[in-house]
This record gives C-alpha cells, sequence and structure tokens, in this order.
C-alpha cells in the first residue's frame, strides 16, 4: 500500500506557509517527515527537521528518503519536480496547483522514463489510515473522518476525498486508502493505477470515485472493468451534470474539467453503467451502493 | 482562454504560419470602408466567436462589392450563433484552394503529452474524417526540434514545415489546443506572398496557468464563453486572483447565470456535486462560485460582495464539503464582511466542516444574529445535497 513503515518523507518548499502546516499535519499523524528543502533556507529547522538548500544535500544527510511532496509555488514546481527525479525519490506527491500543463508534461515524461511514481499536480495528496498521509488529507479532523477498513478512495476532488471518505466513516465503513489524485486535465496517478493498485491488495472489498465531467479518464475505468482487470464493486459519481445546461466550455470545476463532446457527466455515466459500474446519483448514495458488498 | 481567429492568426504569423490579408471590424465600424481599405475584391466575411461551429451555422459568406460585405457584416453581428457572441467580424482575402487539409495539436490525457493530428481531409469535423484517414503522432515537449520527433512520419510532403511552426508555436506560447482546419494547400501556381500554405482557420486555447510568464496576454479583450460579453461582476471577480500572490487560493471564479439564488462554494469538487444539487430541488443558481486552496478573508470578501450584489437574489447557500486545509474561520470572515454590509433578507442556507469549524460557525452564527439574518447553519453531520433541500424549503415559504 501507498505508505507503509518504511516511508520517509522529504518536504520541498517545508518553510512555506503551506509547506509548515503539511509537515506538522503529516508529523501529528505519524509520518515520518526527516527533512525539507527550500533554497537559501539552508540551516534552519522546521517542526525540529533539518531543511536543506537542495534535494542533494537533504539526500546526503537522509538517503532513505523514498518520497517528496511538492509545496513550492507553480513557477517553481518544474525545477523542484526535477531535482527530486534527477535525485532518484521513487514516489513524488504535487501538491502545488495551477502549473502550466506544459510543465506538467515535461515533469511526467522525465518521471515516466526514470519509473518515478508522479501523484497530482493539484493533488491534497493520500492516506492510509492507521499508517500515514502524504500531504494534509483530512486536516484536523483527520482521526474524525478516517479509520482503517476495506473501501479505497479515489477522488479528483480534494475536498470530496474527505467529504466521501466522511460519509463512509458516518456509516461505520473505514478506508483502505483515500488518494486524491488532482484536477488538472494531466494526471500523473490515473484511476486506472490506483484501481490496479486496489485490486491487488487483499484488503480492499471494494472502491469509490468521485469523477467529474471532462476528460477521458472515466472511461479508461469503464474499459478495466469490461475486460475483467478491475473485478471488485465499484461505485462511481460523476459530477457536472448541471453543466449540460451551460454552453459548451464554460470553465466549470477543475481545470480538467473543460468538457469536449461525448464527455459529459451523463456520457460516462451511461459507459460506466453499461460496464455494470454502480453509479450513484448523488455523492451521498456512494456509501449506501457499496455497504452491502463490506459488511 | 480560448482565442477568436483573428488573435489566433496575429500569433500564427508570429511563428510564419502563412493567414490570408484581412481586416478586423467591430460593431458599428464602416465595414464598406474597411473592405475598400483592403483592396482586394474577393474576400470571406466571417463572425469572430469563441467555439466552432459558424460554418455549418451559415456563418461564412462569400462576397466580392462593398455593399455585398456591409449587409454581410451588418447580418453576421446580429445572428445567432447557438448563443455565441459575436465579438468582431473578421473580412479576409479569398484565396484559391488546391486541398483543405487538418493540423491539430493537443494535449493526450493518456500518454501526458501532446498528440500531433494531420489529415488531408480536413475542411470538415474532423470527427467525421475516416481514421485511416487521420495521422496521430506523439511529441515531447522536452524536444523542440519536430523534426527528429517526425522523423519516421511518410505521407506528411509539403505538411512538415508547417508542422514545425505549429510546434514551435504551441510550445513558445503555452498552447493548450491549437487547431488550423482548413489549413490550405494553394492551387498550382497561385501562391500566396511565396507561400504554398495558409491557414484559412486559427482554433487557439491558452493555458491560464502560464499567464506569469506571458505579460502580453493582459493585452486580450475580456471574454468569457458564455456567448455574451463578460458581465461587470465577472470581470471584477476575475480581478481578485491576479498578482504577485495569484497561487495563494483562488476566490477569482464567478460565472453569472439567469436564477435567483446566490451561491459561494468550497472546493472543484463540492461545486459540481452541489450545483447537481440545486438542480435536483428545482433552485436556480444565480451565478457559479468557487473559492479553494485556503484563500485568505480579503480575497474571499472580495467574491462574496460580487456574489450579493447580483439584483433579484432569493436565497444563498454557502456549501463545501469537509475542508482538508482551507481554513474555515478565515474564509467565513471573509463571507461575513460583506453579509455585514448587504444585510440579506433572503433565506441563507451554510453546510461546512474542516478545520476551525467551531470559530467559524460562530462568527457566521454571530453576524446571523447581529442582523437578523434567516440562517441555518450546518455541519458534517448533514450531506451537502441534503441542505439544498432545506434551502429550497425555506424560498418556498
Amino acid at each position: 500500500m501507498l505508505i507503509n513503515k518504511d516511508t520517509k518523507v522529504l518536504v520541498q518548499g517545508m518553510t512555506g506557509k503551506e509547506g509548515q502546516k503539511a509537515t506538522k499535519a503529516m508529523l501529528d499523524y505519524h509520518t515520518e517527515v526527516v527533512c525539507g528543502v527550500t533554497p537559501k533556507k539552508g540551516g534552519q529547522e522546521m517542526e525540529g527537521k533539518p531543511v536543506f538548500d537542495t534535494v542533494g544535500e537533504a539526500l546526503e544527510q537522509f538517503p532513505d528518503v523514498n518520497t517528496t511532496a511538492i509545496y513550492v509555488p507553480p513557477f517553481a514546481a518544474k525545477d523542484a519536480i526535477m531535482e527530486a527525479i534527477d535525485s532518484g525519490i521513487a514516489t513524488i506527491s504535487v501538491i502545488t496547483e495551477r502549473i502550466p500543463i506544459q510543465d506538467t508534461a515535461y515533469v511526467l515524461a522525465a518521471a515516466r522514463e526514470r519509473g518515478v511514481w508522479i501523484i497530482g499536480p493539484s493533488s491534497l495528496g493520500y492516506i492510509v489510515p492507521g499508517v500515514g498521509r502524504v500531504g494534509v488529507v483530512g486536516g484536523p479532523l483527520v482521526d474524525e473522518i478516517f479509520m482503517p477498513g476495506p473501501v479505497g478512495v479515489i477522488s479528483r476532488s480534494g475536498g470530496m476525498t474527505n467529504e466521501v471518505s466522511w460519509q463512509l466513516r458516518k456509516a461505520g465503513i473505514g478506508q483502505r486508502a483515500a488518494v486524491h489524485v488532482g484536477g488538472d486535465l494531466l494526471m500523473g496517478t490515473t484511476y486506472v493505477d490506483l484501481l490496479t493498485m486496489f485490486q491487488e491488495d487483499e484488503e480492499t472489498k471494494a472502491v469509490v470515485v468521485f469523477g467529474e465531467h471532462g476528460g477521458r479518464y472515466e472511461f479508461e475505468i469503464v474499459k478495466m472493468v469490461a475486460d475483467g482487470v478491475f473485478t471488485k464493486p465499484l461505485a462511481v459519481y460523476v459530477g457536472g451534470r448541471f453543466a449540460s445546461t451551460l454552453p459548451q466550455g464554460v470553465p466549470i470545476g477543475h481545470a480538467g474539467a473543460i468538457v469536449a463532446r461525448g464527455e459529459s457527466a451523463e456520457d460516462k455515466e451511461a459507459a460506466l453503467r453499461d460496464a455494470g459500474v454502480m453509479v450513484a446519483e448523488r455523492y451521498e448514495d456512494l456509501v449506501g451502493l457499496v455497504r452491502p458488498h463490506v459488511s | 482562454m480560448n482565442l477568436y481567429e483573428f488573435e489566433g492568426k496575429s500569433l500564427f504569423e508570429k511563428y510564419d504560419i502563412a493567414v490570408p490579408n484581412g481586416v478586423l471590424v467591430r460593431r458599428g465600424d464602416d465595414y464598406a470602408a474597411a473592405y475598400s481599405g483592403l483592396k482586394i475584391a474577393d474576400v470571406v466575411v466571417k463572425p469572430q466567436i469563441l467555439g466552432g461551429g459558424r460554418g455549418k451555422q451559415g456563418g461564412i459568406r462569400f462576397c466580392t462589392s462593398h455593399e455585398e460585405v456591409a449587409r454581410a457584416c451588418e447580418e453576421l453581428f446580429d445572428a445567432d450563433f447557438e448563443g455565441k457572441y459575436v465579438a468582431a467580424v473578421r473580412i479576409e482575402e479569398k484565396v484559391d484552394i488546391a486541398v483543405e487539409h487538418y493540423v491539430s495539436i493537443t494535449y493526450d490525457t493518456k500518454f501526458a503529452q501532446p498528440v500531433l493530428v494531420y489529415s488531408a481531409r480536413g475542411g470538415v469535423d474532423i470527427e467525421t474524417v475516416a481514421d485511416e484517414e487521420i495521422q496521430r503522432f506523439l511529441l515531447d515537449v522536452r524536444v523542440g526540434d519536430i523534426n527528429v520527433q517526425l522523423a519516421h512520419a511518410k505521407d506528411l510532403k509539403g505538411v512538415r514545415q508547417v508542422c514545425a511552426h505549429v510546434w514551435k508555436c504551441f510550445l513558445n506560447e503555452d498552447v493548450r489546443v491549437i487547431e488550423i482546419n482548413p489549413l490550405a494547400e494553394l492551387a498550382p501556381r497561385t501562391k500566396f506572398e511565396g507561400a504554398r500554405w495558409v491557414a484559412l482557420d486559427a482554433k487557439v486555447v491558452l493555458d491560464d496557468d502560464a499567464f506569469y510568464r506571458h505579460k502580453e496576454w493582459g493585452e486580450f479583450e475580456p471574454r468569457t464563453m458564455m456567448g455574451r460579453p463578460p458581465t461587470e461582476r465577472e470581470t471584477a471577480v476575475a480581478k481578485i486572483d491576479e498578482g504577485e500572490g495569484y497561487y495563494r487560493g483562488t476566490a477569482g471564479k464567478y460565472v453569472e447565470l439567469d436564477g435567483d439564488i446566490a451561491v459561494l462554494f468550497s472546493g472543484g469538487g463540492a461545486s459540481i456535486a452541489s450545483m447537481d444539487a440545486l438542480k435536483t430541488h428545482g433552485l436556480s443558481p444565480a451565478n457559479y462560485t468557487e473559492y479553494s486552496g485556503n484563500p485568505p478573508r480579503e480575497k474571499v470578501r472580495e467574491l462574496a460582495k460580487m456574489v450579493l450584489s447580483k439584483p433579484g437574489l432569493r436565497g444563498l447557500w454557502i456549501a463545501g464539503g469537509v475542508a482538508n486545509f482551507t481554513d474555515v474561520a478565515e474564509t467565513f470572515a471573509g463571507i461575513c464582511d460583506a453579509l455585514d454590509e448587504v444585510k440579506p433578507s433572503y433565506p441563507i442556507v451554510v453546510r461546512r466542516a474542516g478545520p476551525n469549524e467551531e470559530e467559524g460557525m460562530r462568527l457566521m452564527r454571530e453576524c446571523g444574529e447581529r442582523h437578523g439574518l434567516r440562517m441555518k447553519l450546518f455541519g458534517k453531520e448533514v450531506g451537502i445535497g441534503e441542505t439544498a433541500k432545506v434551502l429550497a424549503e425555506m424560498v418556498k415559504e
């Protein structure tokens, strides 16, 4: 699973406002944050963890870092991510929002060549309840919202990662892991990657997805299910039905949610239903759909 | 940001992609004089709208006299292209076409890289062209020289050079979508100012997130995809996220709609789920608005003021999921600032949870009590959709 006892986290942009908060949030949830990087802030400490000028310097002192959380501003993100890739860090969680798409494509191409796993961009991060979190998923209410359990949660939306996990918890169902894949057009980690992971994981009994209109990603779920690659109970909500009342091209929701022909919420719901996926009318209904499969 | 054809074409000229000579006229200009100034007899007159489909809807007019041009312009400014707003009309030299081709570069989400699409069957909707007549080449943003990437491509012939220019434009200008359809191959012996290939149309979408490295984008006229010029409120809200701290929380999203229920949503995902819920309960939104990423009080205050400034409102729904890191107290303080000024008499329903939720709810409750507002507050124990129902009932009373 995404986070385990060997996970050692570096925070790039640790001294910034959100980087600081995230460092504390991860430590509070018993995640091993070992150090941080902020150019020109080397030598400082944050939450008792040393800050270095470069990723290279950080790794000299902490060679077993295997995960980095990117909290730098969008105009510095490409360089920061490339620094992490070039330093050989295996997993990169990109929290930064509003990275130019060309920069995202650049780092995703480099990551693919080097076998590096990128989650995001524009992702809050991910959590394995009871084990740890990378990023601030759950925020200060993390123990009210998350508890270990059998349901995988995947969401295009950060807030709804939490909200859907809360709906499960309210019904007495815990989460195996919850991942915010980010709302951009390009995603380092897609539904397919995560469904593959949940399929292989024995403890995962069902998965819920908060999807959105626009883009092609939900159709990849359809293919996985139709091809018998993903076989566990799966419930999906596709937001954006109201958008059919607006002119085409009006930006609603996330950056990835610019809708082209055949990519409306209705198109996706129909394709998912045809493949046998449980489709929720409202996001609140996701819980009721998976409940019979996990109790 | 979607560009108008004339804007796309001036971008093309910068990258040596030939375009026909033309002139732009605005509503109320002297159309005939603009045509005479061109000193070209055979012209094409085209409305400048965002989004395609104008050809199919009779938007392309061929004219040969200033009377025809003037009439065409009058008609096009008044015509309805599926509700799209005609910002201007371009009067352009008609070129002698031998073959209409198609070229585009867009991002392929599966490979997370740009893909070049080419067909020798241009001039029509590319989705109607048979698959075997379309060629696709996956590109790599890290490689500036397209010839290296197209080394194995056959059948590209003369269009290869155009593709190189298009690729350069795509990378340098931070383009998300670029489409030339048709790309005209001129009839033999009828070169256009030395060019054999001429872009007759231009569809370009720029990447808004790259604006910080394109100061020149500030010169583009305001626009919206809503089929009308941007409203005053939309223009004002768009300014909220400008400036140095543009990435520190987003609060600059406002689309003005026809309904009477003002909304202030938190988070992209929650906002669309909430809009769906509003529709389900028969309420009609006055706007689409969403703030996220922990914006400061000042940004939220400006946004909330604009949302509440629309006349004729019958309700306000402040809704969001369980926030991860957006500070509920900070953002609600901004909303309360606006409520303190406006003191709405219509019902208000709030649903929110997350960091500092107790403090945020206290601020909201006290604001309600201070002005005797008809306000109901809900935390995470009630689903977002259910609170839409509560608002619907309050509005009906």
